[in-house]
């Protein structure tokens, strides 16, 4: 007779020097279920999941496969107890094509050659049944990040695993895209395969798994069948106290115009064609104006080039009745506070401690500053007040080195940089993205707490919920250009998504086109 | 916190500390494996002799000679005290210059070409300058700002070029060391400022006290009799502290950080990083170009003028000086004297054993490879004290720099 559970995790313990990061945490996936993983960022969701992929060993507990105690030592000792792990970063040679990705470390050979043949026939046979639709001979570089992902299933799904582990799958995906994995993750379900879901998407969660696991801290919170719940109460026990899922805010009373764009184009570093290709709007005091659109459409380079990151070859940028078409990042600053989409290329020079990064603009200031010489205590009194009116938790307060905070942390500290510059325009670029309920219920808040002083905030966004709840109006970019404006109260996600998908645009552009 | 005083492993300073010291003490153990081994398979050698060697390459700046019976007397020497201060501040200044561009992201090995065109100026300036008529110390603060602009400028021009070209610094820094080196030959050869009395030197320049132009002793010719020290030790520790404080107490030492330590992030906020890129080779610059002056003026030193063919090894060995005081400004002082210090343990071999100073020679090399490792030996540490932490079982403090490695997978996307 074969267990009801084919895994389970008993009473793991994972120290990391100063910190447990899993405390006697038990969890048991049964065979062909869907098991949610939820837990704040730094709940040791991904401790857990490395423990079981073996890239970390327990300190205490053990690991049972249908009953017996199996010892994982490394990767390989997952694979050959039929464990697999879509991670939230691919682990893809962009330069090889699909096939020979799907069947590196596992290849068939003849006398030491390849025999690519037969591994084809398999995948192409896997990629049928699942309805998992890559062109196996080309580059990975080449594909979209949704096919790299099929990519990653058909790894597992080549070595025969039965035990999936995905690790945040959806963060990359449009709509319309994790529909369709949702439907793969319940064939696979349905066919027995027993399936371990990371995430802290209420939603997903509650549309797919059959269970959830909740982990807080370290600590095992409870395990809850999902029928039996809501996301409320998810949310609730993931992070400890109630909180707001709905962003609660007022209507918008857009005032003047606080930055106007005319006809700006970008040239694109990837292809010949312009980035960002005449693209004009207005944003107004008061408001949350909301770039939408997939990953990749131009968001970013509109970006760069408002705030001076990049230089435009065309247009006209107008900011608080300043021409600053021209002019320096520096001089775009006066009247501009922009929370970076890349918080460790740009928002945070990682290697200085959280005071310095707190006044990375503000250090020329006459108040941090004398003759050239910073004033320090005036520097740790800023950070100070900032820490602790911004919440934000590091090991040594001022003094630590930003390398060593949380992701959530370290926006926060960006968050707090940058709403505390107090200037009319705040950009704000996928502010919360990787972080968790708590975190982004904080952050939005802010944001709608700076529109109601009469800030213009424009915000570029790819996740859906955020768009719809946090903005007052919204434009999609699709391929450079703006296609659409629509009210976020009267449209619905699914005609947001024809916009991002570029399969609608706006009356007269689809004339022209 | 707590922790702090208990375990020292546990503190950054104190690691990389102990990783230097790791890197000497081994140079000296190969310096001496090698005297050991000369000494038992040479006829002309005994156990006896390598064992004053050994001695001699660990406290060979405490040496006095020997006594009438033939055995090493040690005490307190003033002159090789002295001579040793006097060769630290060269290296001292050169190792400043890498140390600044280390600090700011930048590999500054231009240093040999901008101690050459501050050995140029500087010279240029002390003879050229008639003190019969301009006050020598005049001369003699002329000539010191002359070496300091000139290296400036040398080490500004890799500066640009990477600034505004994005051309690698390191190759543009081993290409002006040549032009400097070809430059310099050129502007001396047909001179009148070659040794043309003195006629068993060929092709050197005037000594500067040729015209009266000498850095002041400061009354450290007291202190340390017979020996060659001058002022300029001391003008090297002010040195030192300056670029100390100009690196952590100022908005320029700021922002030069800043765009050493990601120059995206300073462009974000607002930084100017080519301006920044450029002067932090223009300072590494003038504190090379320093360095020569203070070692050309001191009154005593020649200059071997035709040297398109070889740098000045004073300029290279500021990058292990660098290193070994993990660049940072105060411990250059001490690992410059601790380079000059093997100089005099050379000379002390040369004339109380059989030896020789190239000895020495060894030993400076094995801690240059050594300092290059030094970064791989503080990992091995950080790693040993995190694996006793972990089987001592202590939780307390530090919590946040776990929890980053629990988030390792979910942050990492940016380089």
């Amino acid at each position: 007779m074969q267990a009801e559970n084919i895994i389970e995790m008993l009473h793991i313990t994972k120290e990391f020097p100063g910190i447990i990061a899993n405390d006697d945490i038990t969890l048991q996936l049964r065979r062909g279920e869907i098991h949610a993983l939820l837990g704040e960022n730094g709940a040791g969701k991904s401790t857990l999941m490395s423990v079981l992929f073996g890239l970390y060993q327990p300190e205490k507990g053990e690991i049972r496969k249908n009953g017996q105690v199996v010892k994982i030592n490394d990767p390989n000792d997952a694979t050959a107890l039929g464990i697999g792990m879509v991670h939230q970063h691919f682990k893809l040679i962009d330069v090889f094509t699909v096939l020979d990705n799907i069947i590196l470390g596992a290849e068939t050979t003849k006398l030491g050659f390849l025999q690519k043949q037969e591994a084809r026939k398999k995948v192409q046979a896997l990629s049928e049944r699942y309805g998992l639709k890559v062109d196996l001979d080309a580059k990975v570089e080449d594909i979209t990040v949704g096919m790299q992902q099929r990519v990653e299933i058909l790894k597992m799904l080549y070595r025969d695993n039965e035990i999936l582990i995905f690790d945040e799958p959806t963060a990359v995906l449009t709509p319309q895209e994790i529909d369709e994995l949702m439907d793969i993750m319940r064939e696979f379900a349905k066919e027995g395969k027993s399936i371990l879901f990371i995430s802290h998407k209420l939603n997903e969660i509650m549309a797919v798994s059959d269970r959830v696991t909740v982990l807080r801290k370290g600590k095992y919170v409870g395990t809850v069948d999902t029928k039996d719940t809501d996301k409320q109460a998810l949310s609730n026990m993931m992070v400890g106290r109630p909180v707001q899922l709905e962003v609660v805010k007022d209507p918008a009373q857009p005032g003047e115009v606080v930055l106007s764009v005319e006809e700006l184009t970008v040239p694109s570093h990837l292809h010949k064609r312009n980035a960002v290709n005449r693209v004009s709007f207005a944003a107004r005091a008061g408001e949350i104006l909301c770039i939408a659109g997939i990953d990749g459409n131009g968001q970013s380079e509109l970006v760069y080039g408002l705030t001076g990151l990049e230089k435009a070859s065309h247009g006209k940028v107008t900011l608080c009745g300043r021409d600053i078409s021209h002019a320096s990042i520096r001089r775009r600053g006066e009247n501009m506070s922009h929370i970076p989409e890349d918080r460790h290329k740009h928002g945070l020079i990682l290697d200085f401690t959280l005071e310095q990064n707190l006044v990375l603009q503000k250090y020329r200031e006459p108040r941090f500053q004398h003759m050239g010489f910073i004033n320090q205590g005036a520097v740790r009194q800023y950070a100070q007040q900032l820490i602790e009116q911004y919440d934000v938790r590091s090991g040594q307060g001022p003094i630590t080195v930003a390398r060593s905070m949380s992701g959530g942390n370290q926006q926060k500290a960006i968050i707090a940089r940058e709403v505390d510059r107090d200037l009319p325009l705040i950009v704000a670029v996928q502010p919360t993205r990787g972080l968790d309920v708590g975190a982004i219920e904080y952050i939005h808040s802010q944001l709608v707490a700076e529109r109601d002083k009469g800030k213009a905030v424009l915000l570029v966004s790819l996740e859906l919920d955020e768009v719809m709840s946090l903005s007052d109006r919204i434009l999609v970019m699709y391929e450079g250009e703006i296609v659409g404006e629509l009210d976020p109260r009267t449209t619905t996600v699914q005609e947001l998504g024809l916009y991002m998908a570029g399969a609608k645009r706006m009356g007269k552009e689809a004339e022209r086109s | 916190m707590k922790r702090r005083g208990t375990n020292l492993l546990e503190r950054e300073g104190a690691r990389s500390v102990l990783a230097s010291v790791i890197s000497i003490v081994i140079g000296m153990l190969v310096g001496s494996l090698l005297i050991l081994a000369m000494g038992l398979f040479n006829s002309g050698l005994s156990l006896a002799s390598a064992w004053d060697g050994i001695r001699l390459v660990f406290g060979g700046l405490f040496s006095t000679g020997r006594s009438a019976s033939g055995t090493l007397t040690w005490g307190f020497n003033p002159t090789s005290i002295g001579n040793m201060l006097f060769r630290a501040t060269p290296l001292i200044m050169t190792g400043l210059s890498v140390a600044v561009a280390f600090k700011t992201g930048l590999f500054n090995i231009g240093a040999p070409g901008q101690y050459l065109m501050g050995t140029a100026a500087s010279l240029m300036i002390a003879l050229g300058i008639p003190t019969e008529t301009v006050p020598a110390g005049l001369v003699w603060l002329l000539a010191f700002l002359g070496g300091a602009l000139a290296g400036a400028l040398w080490g500004a021009i890799p500066g640009m070029l990477k600034a505004f070209l994005n051309i690698n610094e390191v190759l543009a820094c081993i290409m002006t060391n040549w032009i400097a080196a070809n430059l310099v030959t050129w502007a001396f050869d047909g001179s009148q400022y070659r040794n043309l009395v003195e006629n068993t030197k060929s092709a050197y320049i005037y000594k500067t006290s040729y015209n009266g132009v000498a850095t002041s002793k400061l009354g450290l010719d007291l202190i340390f009799p017979n020996s060659q020290v001058n002022g300029g030790i001391i003008i090297a520790i002010v040195l030192a502290v300056l670029v100390y404080i100009l690196m952590t107490k100022t908005t320029l030492g700021y922002e030069l950080k800043a765009c050493g330590s990601n120059r995206h992030a300073a462009r974000y906020a607002g930084i100017n990083d080519k301006r920044n890129i450029v002067l932090s080779m223009a300072i590494a610059g003038a504190l090379s170009g320093i360095a020569a002056s203070l070692y050309y003026l001191s009154g005593n030193t020649e200059f071997f003028w035709s040297t398109y063919q070889s740098l000045p090894a004073t300029g290279f060995n500021g990058i292990p000086v660098a290193l070994l005081a993990v660049n940072h400004p105060i411990g250059v002082i001490f690992t410059g004297c601790f380079m000059s210090m093997l100089d005099i343990v050379g000379l002390q071999l040369t004339n109380l054993t059989a030896y020789n100073e190239y000895i020495t020679d060894v030993i400076i090399s094995v801690i240059v490879y050594l300092s290059a490792f030094s970064l791989v030996i503080k990992m091995l540490l950080t790693k040993r004290s995190k694996r006793n932490r972990t089987a001592a079982g202590t939780t307390e403090s530090a919590p946040e720099k776990a929890a980053d490695a629990v988030h390792t997978e979910k942050g990492g996307e940016s380089a």
